[in-house]
Parts: structure tokens; sequence; C-alpha cells
């Protein structure tokens, strides 16, 4: 089917609604709440536009086209409405870009960029900083919390740890952990799934913080090796180093969604203790050796015990730090090299 | 509008037997053992109490009565049975609607009808009781008495059907509330409850019932007006195994009280609604979900559930049909958006209650994602009345498009307050008037608040508005849930907005931004309106002058995209105060004056606000308290030259604004006080230092020694100018003396006043009149530097009839004049008084102290209501002797031998109401009528005296025109001021006139600018309440002793007299110290 949006024919597929067919075709609608995984909410009130035949102007993320139905995006009722939502967002929080680690892939930025919004037209005394760096690996800063609610469904209907929520009311509505506990002390396991969820600077990771610009890192896609999920990451490098990793959200199996270890322990990458050459116990110690030679050594072993007790004296441990790929290496040495099933990893599911 | 089976003033239709089926089937139970041996009909006749075997006491106890003290009453009336050893009954019954009059308790005898009483409090049990037992109801706490079938009704006694307040109702969904017992299903069953159930499950289908519904009309009363018919057929027809019934129970606009008293009085009607609706739509599960703020209507509603239950009503298989329903009772916690119907599904799944976007809708995708439905409580109690009375004849009532009747909580500042059902199309107007009695305390209505925070403002002209959703939505208001909120005059539209966008912003759930954040932008506007200047920075000031711009902005994106009905319509507050009060927007903003009083710091105390002369009132109400007397004189005399003649004569704007009396009880008697003050203090010993006038003084003259001119002369002499005071008559005093009569105001008083004026700066020339004895040229030949002219209003009205020139008729002021300046008493036997203002009744009370008068009466064209004269002097005036004809007009004057023998007049009814919202009187022909008089006045009104005047600048209506800020004439130098330019007004309002124009001609002559600016005065001085001030004790409001009747009569001592020092004290005590909110102790 076809829809007419600012008097464009877009192709639509039943079961869409506006905004996704807009941002199928490349059409710029503000919307701050709306995220594909966790669906429509009607919040942010940002992705107003105008449709032929309702009344009054209609949230694109919440309704479902029809074919032949006329949009209009940006008539001026429309950038009156939009520009008034991101007016007063940007005016009661603290929204100050520069040295925000969410500039440059800020959804608010990019609203108020759309609108030409310079700076808000309302000016409010200033708020309290009201930081909270309780936890391990989260920065919360409410003075830029939207309240659009990601975070929330995400923890709620996503990850399904239900330790985020809605408190209090009206002006004073904000996101809390838990009873409005700090996000350290509450039950909170560090998935990280806020943070990849939030569109503004609210919810940022700690270990990134001063890193990179977003314009400065490249992404590259990767499988997590912590266990056998094979959950999709990308990894943001800046140079050589990694900055972040945020889970792939076009990709299966995780859609987005990490593990605290997924997520945030890469640190092992640049550790200190990692080894860089084999080492070999002689007489209760290890000294340094080739590959040639432990390589060597670990083949006349195996060698020997199957000789003496068969393949079945032998069983393997494979490491989930190695990629998936060495362990397949690994299984297949053991099963069709060594000829044994004793072999297992450490994260079998 | 058509109101068929209503006979004449009945709101309560005659009870419909219960259907033989449903009797049947109970006499199978329960019933059928209280049965033997009695028949049907007498149990049924008991149970709607035609009879009672013993005395029978009824107490309103829903929340209302409780409120008002009935748990108390109850008490007394148990403890009085008890001690007086009488067999009796007491019924807890709910509200019969007139909160007013809470508590409220109905007695009924053996044979005898029910009466009930209004305000019966505690105290007053005993003696009500002793009455109506004796056979004797007081009349004057009576309510009314019931039509009883089969009982006599007491002699007498009023139906309570006749109450205005009942009479144009309509009663369908509180045909028993206040009636039954609301914890007895018998009593429900007996007056036809429950036979709509039986019937509908008997012979009809569940389609059959939506397309009856959707036939009546019935459309939802929560505030949509969404057809409940078709509603009810999108649930119908979704397919689903589960359907849920949901009935909304969450009242929370403020003002609104009409769910609770359905839950609370009549419980069981509900339930028979909801199992209506859950057969109609095909629901086994219903909730009902109600504020926890409602104990009393939670509790009615689970024992009527469990009655019904016991019944055969509820549970599986009802009445044998096959049906089941089970209805769950979910508290809710008070979230004003838990009244949306998706934040309330929410809500009962155990969520936060936040609303989501539709579609889809609750009727496809509802409560746990099954279909639901969710009706109001007034919808659901309308069912039992569509059901049996059927869809044409429930239609029958109301408009084209608005069906049936609907309910308003009636309440804010209108005489009776309570519930109302009307018939849907009735007026606005009458609701207010008719049914509330209009706003108490005389004060003028402004406007409604229709629909709560969500709905809008309807002022008093519009207010003839239908009950009719499609007028109303067209008026840019909404129906809403039935809160009807009357606002006077002393309430302000900008504070009025300011209060419902603090609740809306406090209630939001803060879901979407607009109404989150976009709310507290516009109450922070307001706030900045209402704010003092003092404590204002310069951004709050750019705030403030574009507050208004801005708020209509925020107003209209805030309706255009917010998420749910809350937030779109938080806005209508302050939109429709906006497009109808805009003037007091702009008052408050561009003239820092709140025009109502309201708004605190624009005002401060009320009362100092509220006296055109600023007087401190609350300053010297509070030394008064504190037995302080010479130091109130001083604050009284600071600001008003003229305390002891305004202690007597005075309107006293000040008790109008006075907050006692604006929360329902008394204001203060303000004026009552300042007399006990100056009765106290020798005005001499208020000292004035006057500044030497120089060899280089400027020279005024001041025309006419009325209050305008004695006053506007002291002030300019005090500053150093040299005042020639020039005076028509032969004394000074203005109307003070020619009009207002020595029992009024001694003459004493008054010229020790004046004395106490003058000073070497003035000199006082008498006899001498403008025009006559010289001009306004001719002063300033004479060297004056300026003018000021206040020569009054003397010159009587005509009647403009035949025969008016006759001898033996004349104007108010020329009567009053020759005594009260010449003592001649011209009065003869029947004198007739034409006119309603203080001068007629001054003329009347004269003539009534003349020798040769026999008989005085007043003639008047509107009601005595309607006269503008204060009601203490008309019944000053009855309490003499003088008789009062109200509406008539006089058509002509009856002569023989061009002397006056009589008047002709002709009765009036009262029409339309005018531009001073008065009726205007309508003479009837036909009516014509003759009275014999030997002397007539015409006292109807005055006009300006412009004697030589000339070359002024006038009015259309002849009075003299001046600049409202400078007092300034259309000549240069020449100011005038008091009743000249303003037409007969009052003392105070000269006097301000006075001051004002000093201050102006003073600068006139130092060269100043002469722009006004207004400043908030704010009180600055504490003075300590004295222990005790607020304490329980509430005597009511002191009243002045008078000379008691029979030693008026042809008396001109004065009547009036001052209090004591005890009640004086006790009075000033009653202040509530509004000053307290600005000052500090030291």
């Amino acid at each position: 089917m076809n829809i007419i949006v600012n008097g464009e024919d877009l192709e639509a597929r039943e079961g869409q609604t506006i905004l996704q067919v807009a941002r199928e075709n490349g059409v710029f609608i503000p919307a701050l709440c709306f995220h594909e995984k966790v669906g429509v909410a009607g919040r942010c009130r940002a992705c107003l536009v105008e449709v032929e035949g309702m009344k009054g102007l209609q949230t694109s993320c919440s309704v479902p086209v029809k074919n032949g139905m006329t949009v209009r995006t940006r008539t001026p009722v429309v950038l009156e409405a939009q520009k008034l939502v991101i007016d007063l967002l940007l005016s009661t929080g603290t929204h100050d870009c520069l040295s925000c680690e969410k500039n440059g892939g800020c959804e608010l930025q990019n609203a108020a960029y759309y609108l030409g919004i310079e700076r808000p037209s309302i000016s409010l005394p200033a708020l309290a900083p009201s930081l909270d760096g309780t936890s391990a690996f989260v920065s919360v800063d409410r003075n830029k919390c939207i309240q659009c609610g990601r975070c929330v469904r995400g923890c709620q209907n996503s990850v399904v740890n239900n330790v985020l929520d809605f408190g209090y009311r009206g002006q004073h509505t904000g996101i809390i952990f838990d009873d409005d506990a700090p996000m350290g002390t509450s039950t909170c396991v560090q998935c990280g799934e806020c943070v990849q969820m939030c569109p503004v600077g609210a919810l940022t990771e700690k270990k990134a913080l001063g890193k990179a610009r977003r314009w400065e890192t490249r992404v590259v896609r990767t499988t997590c090796p912590y266990c056998g999920v094979g959950c999709q990451l990308d990894v943001h490098v800046k140079g050589e180093d990694v900055v972040r990793v945020t889970g792939t959200e076009d990709g299966s199996p995780n859609r987005g969604s990490l593990c605290v270890k997924g997520r945030f322990g890469y640190d092992f990458m640049y550790s200190e203790d990692r080894l860089t050459t084999p080492l070999i116990r002689e007489n209760g110690e290890l000294r340094k050796a080739s590959w040639d030679e432990a390589l060597d050594l670990v083949a006349a072993k195996f060698k020997k015990i199957i000789a003496e007790s068969g393949p079945d004296a032998i069983g393997g441990v494979s490491c989930a730090r190695s990629t998936n790929e060495d362990s397949y290496s690994m299984q297949k040495l053991f099963r069709a090299v060594l000829k044994t099933n004793n072999i297992d990893h450490c994260a079998r599911t | 509008m058509s109101t068929p089976e209503k006979s004449a003033s009945r709101c309560w239709m005659a009870a419909k037997p219960p259907s033989p089926k449903l009797l049947g089937i109970l006499a199978e139970g329960q019933w059928a053992k209280d049965l033997r041996g009695v028949k049907l009909d007498t149990r049924l006749s008991a149970l709607r109490r035609e009879n009672v075997d013993r005395p029978t006491v009824f107490v309103g106890t829903g929340t209302c009565g409780l409120g008002a003290g009935a748990a108390k009453t109850m008490a007394a009336i148990r403890g009085y049975l008890a001690a007086h050893k009488i067999e009796g009954d007491v019924v807890e019954v709910g509200c019969v609607g007139i909160c007013s009059e809470e508590p409220i308790m109905d007695v009924q005898l053996p044979g005898r009808a029910r009466v009930s009483f209004a305000r019966v409090e505690e105290g007053k049990v005993a003696q009500i009781l002793d009455a109506a037992l004796s056979g004797a109801p007081p009349l004057d706490a009576c309510l009314g008495q019931m039509r009883t079938p089969g009982a006599a009704p007491w002699e007498g006694v009023p139906l309570l059907e006749d109450h205005p307040f009942l009479a144009p109702q309509v009663r369908l969904v509180l045909r028993n509330s206040g009636i039954i017992d609301p914890t007895s299903i018998d009593e429900y069953i007996a007056w036809g409850g429950y036979s709509a159930l039986i019937e509908t499950l008997r012979n009809k289908t569940p389609d059959e019932v939506c397309d009856e519904v959707l036939a009546s009309g019935l459309r939802g009363r929560g505030g949509g007006g969404f057809p409940t018919g078709r509603k009810w057929k999108f649930a119908r027809a979704a397919k689903a195994p589960q359907k849920y019934l949901i009935c909304n129970a969450d009242e929370g606009d403020p003002g609104a009280f009409m769910d609770r008293a359905v839950c609370e009085s009549d419980p069981h009607r509900l339930i028979e609604g909801i199992v209506l609706a859950s057969y109609g739509i095909g629901a086994s599960k219903s909730y009902i979900y109600i504020r926890a703020e409602y104990p009393l209507g939670v509790r009615q509603l689970e024992l009527a559930m469990a009655q019904a239950k016991a019944y055969g009503f509820l549970g599986k298989n009802i009445l044998d049909s096959g049906f089941d329903l089970d209805i769950v009772i979910k508290m809710g916690a008070g979230a004003f958006v838990c009244g949306e119907e998706t934040a309330l599904i929410h809500s009962i799944e155990g969520k936060r209650g936040m609303p989501r976007p539709r579609p889809p809708f609750p009727a496809n995708e509802g409560l746990f994602g099954k279909p639901s439905i969710i009706n109001n409580v007034e919808t659901l109690a309308n069912l039992p009345a569509v059901m049996s009375m059927g869809a044409q004849a429930f239609a029958a009532f109301g408009t084209a498009g608005s069906k049936g009747t609907k309910v308003f909580a009636l309440s804010g500042m209108v005489s009776r307050t309570g519930l109302v059902e009307i018939p849907m199309g009735t007026s606005i107007r009458d609701i207010v008037f008719k049914i509330g009695g209009g706003a108490p305390g005389g004060r003028k209505c402004k406007a409604v608040q229709i629909g709560g925070p969500s709905g809008g403002c309807i002022p008093e002209p519009q207010m003839d508005l239908p009950t009719d959703y499609e007028e109303i939505k067209k008026f840019g208001a909404i129906m809403g849930s039935g809160g009807l909120v009357v606002m006077d005059e002393g309430t302000c539209m900008v504070d009025l907005a300011k209060f419902f966008m603090e609740f809306i912003q406090s209630e939001s759930c803060g879901k979407c931004i607009p109404c989150r954040e976009g709310t507290k932008r516009m109450l922070e506007i307001l706030d900045s309106m209402t704010h003092n200047r003092r404590l204002e920075n310069e951004e709050d000031t750019l705030l403030r002058f574009q507050g208004v711009m801005e708020l209509e902005r925020l107003a209209n994106v805030i309706k255009d995209s917010s998420l749910c009905g809350l937030g779109q319509t938080a806005p209508n507050p302050v939109l429709a105060t906006l497009k109808w009060f805009r003037n007091e927007y702009e008052a408050h903003v561009y003239d820092r004056t709140c025009p109502a009083g309201a708004c605190k710091e624009l005002v401060g105390a009320p009362c100092e606000s509220g006296c055109p002369v600023g007087t401190e009132v609350w300053h010297y109400v509070a030394l008064v308290a504190r037995g302080e007397h010479q130091e109130a004189y001083r604050i009284i005399r600071q600001a008003n030259p003229l305390p002891s003649a305004c202690a007597r004569v005075c309107n006293h704007p000040c008790e109008k604004s006075c907050r006692c009396g604006a929360t329902g009880g008394d204001p203060i008697a303000i004026r009552t006080l300042k007399r006990f003050v100056v009765d106290h203090v020798d005005p001499v010993a208020f000292k004035v230092d006057v500044k030497p006038a120089g060899p280089k003084a400027k020279r005024v003259a001041v025309v006419g020694a009325g209050p305008a001119g004695l006053t506007a002369a002291h002030c300019l002499s005090v500053k150093g100018h040299r005042v020639t005071l020039l005076e028509k008559e032969c004394k000074a005093g203005g109307m003070l003396v020619c009009a207002i009569p020595e029992y009024r105001l001694p003459r004493a008083v008054l010229e020790k006043e004046i004395a106490a004026l003058l000073n070497e700066n003035t000199e006082l020339k008498l006899n001498t009149a403008l025009g006559k004895d010289f001009t306004v040229d001719s002063l300033f030949e004479q060297g004056y530097d300026a003018v000021f002219l206040a020569t009054g209003s003397h010159n009587s009205k005509r009647l403009g009839v035949p025969g008016e020139d006759a001898k033996g008729v004349m104007a108010g002021v020329e009567f009053l004049k020759s005594y009260n300046l010449r003592h001649e008493e011209l009065g003869r036997g029947r004198v007739g008084i034409v006119g309603g203002g203080n001068a007629a009744i001054d003329a009347a009370r004269v003539a009534m102290r003349q020798a040769a008068v026999t008989h005085v009466t007043v003639y008047y064209r509107r009601t005595e209501a309607e006269m503008p004269a204060y009601r203490e002097e008309i019944d000053a005036a009855r309490q003499e002797g003088i008789e009062i004809v109200e509406l008539v007009t006089p058509v002509a004057v009856v002569e023989k031998g061009g002397v006056v023998r009589g008047l002709r007049l002709l009765r009036n009814e009262l029409g339309a109401a005018d531009a001073s919202g008065r009726r205007s009187p309508v003479p009837v022909q036909g009516t014509q009528f003759e009275v014999q008089l030997d002397m007539l006045v015409a006292a109807i009104s005055e006009e300006p005296s412009t004697d030589g005047l000339a070359d002024l600048a006038l009015s259309k209506w002849g009075s003299l025109r001046t600049n409202s800020e400078s007092h300034i004439t259309s000549r240069p130098g020449v100011f005038g001021g008091g009743d000249v330019v303003r037409g007969p007004n009052t003392v105070i309002d000269a006097i301000s006139d006075g001051k004002n124009a000093a201050e102006m001609i003073d600068r006139y002559l130092t060269g100043k600018n002469m722009k006004r600016i207004t400043r908030v005065k704010l009180p600055t001085v504490y003075v300590e309440p004295m222990p005790g001030e607020e304490s329980d004790q509430t005597p009511g409001r002191a009243a002045a002793p008078h000379l008691p009747v029979e030693k008026r009569a042809k008396s001109f001592a004065e009547v009036e007299l001052a209090l004591a020092e005890a009640s004086a004290q006790c009075e000033a005590r009653r202040c509530l110290r509004c000053d307290l909110d600005f000052t500090q102790p030291l």
C-alpha cells in the first residue's frame, strides 16, 4: 500500500505505523519515546503529525497506516506543537551538550536541530545537580532525563529485571530504581539495557566517560566471547582502543540486550596479566617457552596417554574468553583428531 | 423539554410496585418466612414506610450529613428516646441532596406523614423532638413533609417536593436517596428495585438490551457523553471468551460528589445497573473502581453486594437465567488521572495509573487485554430506570440530543448547595437561581464552573445555556461529570484559573510532556501575575507582561498535543477565563490590582482594599480588640477626615470584602465598631500638622461643602494652600446635613466634626451659590489658582406623570432640606413617598416623625429585596409603622383644585434582568388603582447640580465630566469630584474623590506629574493578636443596639446606639486578621 507524506507517495506495509514508514523512507519526524524494541508509548508527543480525516494532531508512532492515508509532518500547527514539546524538555532540564557523552548521538539534540531551536525560550532557575554515580558501570544524571520511559520499558519488558520504574507524579515524575534507591544499592544487575535505550545523556556508560566523541569512533561488529549465546556486539573503537560496547540492535539473538559482562567486562583485553608466550612448568616453576616447544610437549604427552589408557583418558575444557571459533576448533580437535567426546566449555548452556 | 409523568411540582414519581415475578421468586426464600401470617401488600407498604407502628426518626448519615454533625445528632436522638422511654426507631438514611441543610432529620409518627427538619445539630434535637412528638412540628425548622399515601398530612407544613430546591427536579437516579435505608435490600425492592432486572433477564436478549439503551438516548454521564448503547455494541460485537464491565466511581473533579451519593445512599441501584449492563455486553466479571476516600460508599456497596448475592441477583445463574456475574471492588488511591479509562485499567491491573494512546479502545482491548466497557456510576444508576420505564418514556425527558436527567453537584457561592437532578435542557440559570437560590448575602453571581478542571466557566449573562451536551460543547465548556461551582463577585478568575492549574499540574500523571511541564509553566505565569511587585525581579516583570500571550500559546499547544483527556482539557480553565474575563487578567498584569479582591498579594487586607479611602480597617479593629481606642481613632482619622459621619451612614464596602463574610459567615460589623470608636474619642483629640500658608501660598476655591468639598479643602489646607469653601446652603455638610436626618446623624456630632476640619488656612463662606453669587470665571479673576467643583446631586428627578405640579407634591431632597435645614414640618395626614433609595426611606421616616402626619406609605416599582436603600433602614422604617407597597408604578397624581388628593398606580411584575442585574418591573395593564394622599414626595432619584457649569463638558446624563485619574475637567485648573461627577452616590466615595482631587490639585499647583500610580498597600504594622482570638467560640455578628420603637415616635433622637465595650471587643476578636499574612512580630 501507499501513504502520502508531505505530498510524496511512500510505500508502506500493513501493520506499520506512520513513524515506521517515515523512517524507512528517510522522512525525519522527531520521536523520543518510541523504540522498535519496546514499542509505542505515546509519551513524548514529539512525533505529532496531521493526518487527513483525523481530528487534532496524531502521534505518528501509534497510528497504523491505511492505504492512501495523507500525512503532513511540517505544517505550522505541527511544528508549533513539536517546538513547544522540545522547548519544554530543553528548558526543564540541564541539557548542556558541550561535554555530554551523548553529544552527536542524542535524539533530543537531533530534534532541536531539526526544529531549529537554538536555546529554550523559557528561562528557568538552574537545577541543582542530580547525579547518581553509586553503581559500578552506569552514570545517572536525572537533570538530563526526559522521562521518555524507554529505560523503564527496557528494564521491565525486555530484560524483565523490573528495577526501573516511574516514581512520583506530575512535574516531579522521574525514573526510580526499586523504591527510589540509589542505583548502586538497588537490585540492579547492571546489564545496561537502560543505557542502551536512553535517547539522551541521562544514562551513560561510566567507563566511556571522556574517552571519545561519537564521531571519533568507528563501530566494529562482533560476537560476545563470554558465553555460548553468541550475543552480537558493536564495539566502538577510537584508534586502537575500545571505548564502549553496545548491543547490536538489528541482530539476533540479543537484539541490543547484553549482560553486565558482555557490555562492561572488556577490560581484560588490556590486562597486563595476559599471557604472551606459552609457559612450561618444570620442577614446580613456570618458564617461558616457544610455541613449537610447548606444542611438541603437549602432543607428546597426549600420544603417551592415549597409547597407555585410550583417548577417553583425555578431556578438554575450552575457555569462554576465547572466541567461538577457537572453541569450535577445540572440540573438532578433541572429537575428530583425539577421538574423544570429553570436551566441554565453561559456559556450556 | 417535556416532563411527562411529572404532575406539577413533583420531583419524586410515584413508586412502582415490585414485579410479581420477582416477588414470586423471593417468596421461596427468606421472604416467605417473613411473610407467614402477613399479607404481601402490608409488608411492602411497611417497607415503603407508608405507615409506621411506632415513632421513627430518620437521620441523613451520608458523608455530607456526617460532616455536618449527623453522628452527634444521632447520638442525641438515641439519648432522647432513651431518656424519655420512647419506643421508637432510628433509621440511618442517605443524602436527600440538600447539603446546605444538613444534618437533616425526619420524623414519622404512626398514621402521620414523614416530615423533614433542617440543620438539626445535636443541641436542637431535644427541642425539635419535643415539639414534633407532641404533634406540633416547629415550622421554622421544617424543610417540608413527604407525600405519604394513607397517612394524615401535617397542617401548615409545606410539601417537601415543593421546596424550591426540590420542586424543579426530576429524580430518577436519586429516586431513593435520603428516603430509604441504604442497608436494606428489602426496602429497595419494595420501592420497585430489581424488578427491571428480572423483567430484562426473563424477557430480553442481551442484544435487545443494547438496542433499548441505544434507543433511550442515554449518554455517558462521566463527562464524555458518548452514547452508552453504541459503546456497548462495540463490546458486544468483540469476540472474546472474557469481557469486563467496569464501573468508574473514581470521582475526582473538585466539586463533584454525585457518585458518592449514589454509592452511599442507594447502592442497590448501582448494583442493579451493573448487572443489567454486564448482561447487555456479555461480561461475567465486573469491577467497581472506587476511590479509597469513599469508605462509607465502599462499605455500603460491599453490604449491598452480599445482600444481592444472598437474594440471587449476583453470582452464578442469576435469577435462573443462566447468566453469571461477579463484582469485585477495587479501591483507587485517589489519583485524578485514574478516572481516565485507560489509566483506570492500568490501575486495576496493578500498574501505575497512566493513560495510553487509543486506539485500541477498551471496548476491543481493555482490562487484561479483553474487551471492557467502562461506565460511570450515574450512567449505570440510570439503567434500572431506563429498563423499567422503557426507552421511549426515558427519552421523553430532555432535549433532542441529550436524553433523561443529569445530576449536578451544586456548590460554591450559592445559597442552597447539594445534589440536583434535573431533566436535560434545564438552563444553568434555573439551577443556580431557582434551585440554588443565587449567591448568598445579596452578592452578585459572577459565573459557574461546569465540569471541574476540564470544563469551562459560564459567565452570569450567558447562564441561559441549556444543560445539553452539544449546546455546552458549542459554548466551549463540557457537561463533565456534573460539578457546578458557583462563583460570586468575590471570586477572582485569575485565582480560579490558578487553583485549577495547581490541581491539574499536581495531578498530572507525568507521562506526557505538555501536561507534565506545560501546566507547570502555566501555573508559574499565573503565579507571577498574582505576586506583589516588591518581590519581583526584572525577569519576573518580563514574564508577567509576556504572561497573557504566552499563556494562550501554551494553552493551545497543550490542548493539541497532550496524550489523554486530562491533559487535553487541562488548559480549559485558563482559556475559558481568558475568553470571558480577560479584563481581570489585564487588571492583574498592568494595573497590579485584583478587582475581586481575592489575590492576597495584590490586595493586602481585603477590608483595607475595599475601602475607597484605604482605611486600615484591620488595624483599628485589632486595636479595638486590645482596648486601645485612642490609637484606633488615630488610624481611622488618618485615612478619613469624617469618621463620625461615616461611622453612622457609610455603606461600608469594607464589610462586603471582609473574608469573614466571603466564606459563608457574617462579615465583621466594621461600621458598628467604628461607631464604638468615634463615640469614645473626641475628634479634637486628633491633632493634624497644618503647614502654615506662606505669602506665596496658592489659593484654591472649593465649591460645595459636602463630604467631597470638606475633605478636599481640609487636605489642601494641611498642605499649606489657602482654601475658600463656598457653600450654597446655610450650613456646611452637603447631603450629610441636607438629606440625612438627625436621628441617623445627630447635628451636634456633625458640626463638631466639620469644625475640627477647618483651620487657619481655610475660610468657609455660606449662602454663596455658584451661578448666582459667583462664577468659575469670577473665581479665577479673584486670583484663585485652582477650583474644585463638588456641588453634589441635589436636583430631584421628576416623576413625569400628569398632576405632578399640584400643591402638596414635593421633591424628596427638597422635603428633607425643608426640615433638616429649616425645621419646617411640611408633612400632613397621609404621606405617600415614591422611590426605594435611601432618600425615599429617609423622607418616609422624617415624615413619620412630623406632628401632623398620620400615615406614611412608600411606593416602589420593584420588590423590597431590590430596594437600593440600606437593609437596616428599611427594617427600621417598617418598625416605625411605615408601610411599603412594592411592584407599583405611579401613572398620575390625583388632584382637586390644584391640591394633591391621591395617587393612581399600576401594578408591576418583574421581567428580564436589566444591566444592573436586577429584574426590571413591567407594568400590568388593567391593574390600575388609586390611593388617597394628603402629600406626595417624589424621591426616585437625584441629578447632578450643574448650575453655573454650562461652560464645562458634561456627560450625556448631565454630570460633570472629569478625567478619572486627575479629576481635571475640560478646563485647566478646574477639578471636580463627588456626586456632581458620579451622580447620587455614597459618602465614602465622595470623601475618596475629595482626597484624590486634593492630591491632584496639589500636584497641579506644584507642577508635578498628574498620573496616578496604583500601588498595593500591604499591611506593615504588626499588631499582636489577643490571646484567644482564634478560639472555637464563634459568637454571631454583633448588632448595634437601637432606640426602642416607642421612644422613636415623633422624636429625632439618634436611633442607632454604640456597642458596649465588651460586645465591641468580642466582635473585634472575630476578625480573621488577614493582615497577619504580611506582618511579623518585631
